[in-house]
């Protein structure tokens, strides 16, 4: 990530830059649809040569949009798209309970992982049992129990990653559900539940993570989580 | 965040935007900054121009050939510069016409809109007949056939005119790749020929100093007004605005780019030619080939031939380039109903301007081929050509630079120095437009001139009485890619929009 920027020209003197671009940002969605460049810059009492420069490099990104007449601008679809990669839905109700629900019968973090294509992203995290590296899981694929879930099931429609092993691939799949142990940290890991919709389509993950020892005799509790997934399926499809 | 939050969780619902843009039918967001690019360059020609500016400018300007050429390309900055306030805010595929349109109206627009055409138009007959005259002088040079060069060189023109016609039907990526390959080969072979002749007598750099005394302003201003028919082109990319992914990213980056790479060729390609023909004791005004002379004198007869090639390469890219822009022009019109409706037909398959590229490919090869028959050499049609392209480009440049701070005032977001830069080039143009013409009535292409003329009124006097007849004109013309429902959040949903790959239309919401 950090290379990325850098390759991009973003450089430490930035940060204010970019907190004017969102103040711009936000103030247009305040505002609403039609305001002019001149009432942004009166708003935010910003130097109108700033405001201008801001506005228009918004619209190159596509994170505004020019309306009719090139007067006024409104929030670009991109703006969406931005936000459903950082904070997906909130799950429903129904979801949330059952979830708390598995998690008074199990000891250890209870998350719920949502698919779409090849990303994953958390849905429900345990709020007792934090997750160790959100960001390392949703990036690095291979190495949490969520992840190697879906690169197995993608595998399996021929999606070669070359991320996870075969022999990992065939016992994931063999097994019905993935395992995770000492990756994040040597004396924890963690397995992860297939949630599929009706057509067997891999929609979600109940993942249960906890100590190493247990995660190799889960024993009772992955009734437990087989229970809750099954009853996941049909709200999360 | 608040604010930005709540509008991202429940947009509000924006009404008045069109389903679809109206120039839809044409493969909108489908090209990248590198086809955009391509475009550009190759209207310019850098590479067929890096020879023969210089040569002109030098025979004009004599040892001030340099700041002659770096004054150009300042002028050449500020114009591309306040074009670009147009590209920021506005996609559309009539380029200038459409600009001049949305900041002076009709009137105006007419004036540029016909300006652009005689332009873009002239500029691929130009660039037609250069390609057939040195795809000729390839032949003949490989493999001798009695034929003779006007002959040989008219075939080869209706040859390149079909070429260019298909190239432009199948599909914009298609034409732009094909320019991008060969415009890159043709900078590449020049920059190296450059780097070899001034690291060959690196003492010759001093002869580059310009000599204060023998400066002559008459002079100096014919020839940096001859160095700017060089960069003319430079704004071909804006008729790509729906076509290109990130248009106001990528279109205003492609100009400015354009302009500052095809100055640094040409001062390059001025001082190598200075110092080589200083070193080598040849005549640079008497040399019919400059590059071919130089390459041979410098013991590398291999890079003349190459350099022919090239040229002849560059020609024909810009023959393309410069039909790709004139097509979009006439897509524009006909969507407009300035011209007949017919004009704006899109194909359906390559989503290409397919029906204004019929009509103007035949009348782009005809011309060229009919006036070289009639004056019986290829060469002297070409500065024929030249002439009514450089003065209809620079004619719709002015209009665009006026109508730059009229359009910046209309929307609110009008500066001092965009106005200030604005006017500076427009005058500076005004200037180079003046000085052009009257040099060149005096001499013995002055038909080129009043047939300028004759062209831009009969143009201008077509639309008028075309739009006496159709009075509802006046508030149609200047269309541009509107945003559409699916670009903007809470715009309308279930709007048709198409994506990235080209593959299709898809239904978002």
């Amino acid at each position: 990530m950090a290379d990325e920027l850098a390759a991009h020209g973003v450089h430490a003197r930035q940060p204010k830059a970019i907190h004017s671009a969102f103040t711009v940002l936000e103030e247009v969605a305040r505002c609403g649809a039609g305001v002019t460049a001149r009432e942004v810059s009166a708003n935010l009492g910003m130097p109108r040569a700033t405001a201008y420069r801001l506005l228009n490099l918004l619209v190159q990104e596509e994170y505004l949009v020019r309306l009719g007449d090139l007067s006024g601008f409104a929030l670009g679809r991109k703006v969406a798209e931005l936000a459903h990669l950082v904070t997906p839905a909130r799950p429903p109700q129904a979801v949330r309970s059952i979830v708390a629900g598995v998690r008074t019968h199990v000891r250890g973090g209870v998350h719920l992982a949502g698919y779409s294509g090849t990303t994953l992203r958390i849905l429900d995290e345990d709020p007792d049992y934090r997750l160790a590296d959100a960001a390392r899981l949703t990036r690095d694929l291979g190495v949490s129990a969520i992840g190697r879930l879906l690169l197995a099931d993608l595998d399996r429609q021929g999606v070669r990653s070359g991320l996870l092993s075969s022999g990992l691939v065939a016992e994931t799949l063999h097994r019905g559900f993935a395992v995770q142990t000492g990756a994040f940290d040597p004396a924890r890991g963690c397995l992860a539940l297939p949630i599929r919709d009706l057509e067997g389509r891999l929609v979600a993950a109940l993942s249960l993570s906890t100590t190493t020892d247990r995660i190799e005799r889960p024993g009772r509790l992955l009734g437990v989580l087989r229970e809750g997934a099954s009853r996941l399926g049909p709200l999360l499809s | 965040m608040d604010a930005l939050a709540r509008a991202i969780a429940r947009p509000e619902r924006i009404e008045g935007l069109a389903e679809r843009s109206p120039l839809s039918g044409l493969a909108r967001r489908s090209v990248g900054f590198a086809d955009v690019l391509a475009q550009s360059v190759s209207a310019v020609a850098p590479a067929g121009a890096a020879f023969t500016t210089p040569l002109l400018v030098s025979a004009v300007a004599g040892a001030t050939n340099l700041p002659a050429l770096a004054a150009a390309l300042v002028i050449a900055l500020l114009t591309a510069s306040t074009i670009n306030e147009f590209t920021r805010r506005m996609a559309a595929t009539g380029s200038l016409y459409t600009f001049v349109a949305r900041g002076l109206g009709t009137g105006p627009a007419f004036v540029a809109g016909v300006g652009l055409l005689i332009g873009y138009g002239f500029i691929a007959m130009f660039a037609l007949a250069g390609a057939g005259y040195y795809l000729a002088l390839l032949i003949t040079r490989i493999a001798p056939i009695g034929l003779d060069a006007v002959a040989l060189g008219t075939g080869a023109m209706a040859a390149l005119g079909l070429v260019c016609l298909l190239v432009l039907a199948r599909g914009i990526r298609l034409s732009t790749r094909v320019t991008l390959f060969v415009e890159v080969t043709s900078v590449a072979l020049i920059v190296v020929l450059i780097v070899a002749v001034i690291a060959s007598s690196p003492e010759g750099l001093v002869m580059l100093v310009p000599d204060s005394r023998a400066f002559d302003v008459e002079g100096f201003a014919v020839a940096a007004t001859l160095a700017i028919t060089a960069f003319v082109g430079f704004e071909s990319s804006a008729a790509l605005g729906v076509e290109a992914k990130r248009p106001f990213a990528s279109i205003p980056r492609a100009i400015s780019w354009t302009v500052l790479l095809s100055g640094l060729l040409y001062l390059g390609s001025a001082a190598a030619q200075t110092i080589g023909f200083e070193v080598t004791g040849l005549d640079a005004a008497s040399s019919t080939s400059p590059a071919n002379d130089l390459a041979a004198a410098f013991g590398v007869p291999w890079a003349g031939f190459l350099l022919d090639v090239s040229i002849a390469a560059s020609l024909f890219a810009c023959a393309v380039a410069s039909s790709t822009a004139l097509v979009r022009v006439l897509f524009s019109m006909g969507r407009e109903g300035l011209l007949p409706q017919v004009f704006g037909t899109a194909h359906s398959r390559f989503r290409t301007p397919f029906v204004a590229s019929a009509i103007a490919l035949p009348v782009v090869t005809t011309v060229p081929v009919v006036l070289v028959l009639v004056i019986g050499d290829i060469w002297a049609a070409m500065t024929v050509l030249i002439i009514f392209a450089a003065a209809g480009y620079i004619l719709a440049y002015v209009l665009a630079c006026i109508a730059a701070p009229v359009f910046l005032h209309r929307i609110g977001e009008s500066s001092a120095w965009a106005t200030a830069k604005a006017a500076i080039a427009a005058s500076a143009l005004t200037g180079v437009v003046a000085v052009y013409l009257i040099e060149e009535t005096r001499g013995d292409r002055a038909i080129g001139v009043w047939g300028f003329i004759a062209l831009l009124a009969a143009g201008i006097a077509v639309y008028w009485l075309r739009m006496l007849r159709r009075p509802w004109l006046r508030h149609a013309i200047g269309v541009y890619d509107h945003a559409v429902a699916g670009d903007v959040l809470g715009g309308i949903p279930d709007a048709e929009w198409v994506d990235d790959s080209g593959a299709g239309g898809r239904r978002g919401g």
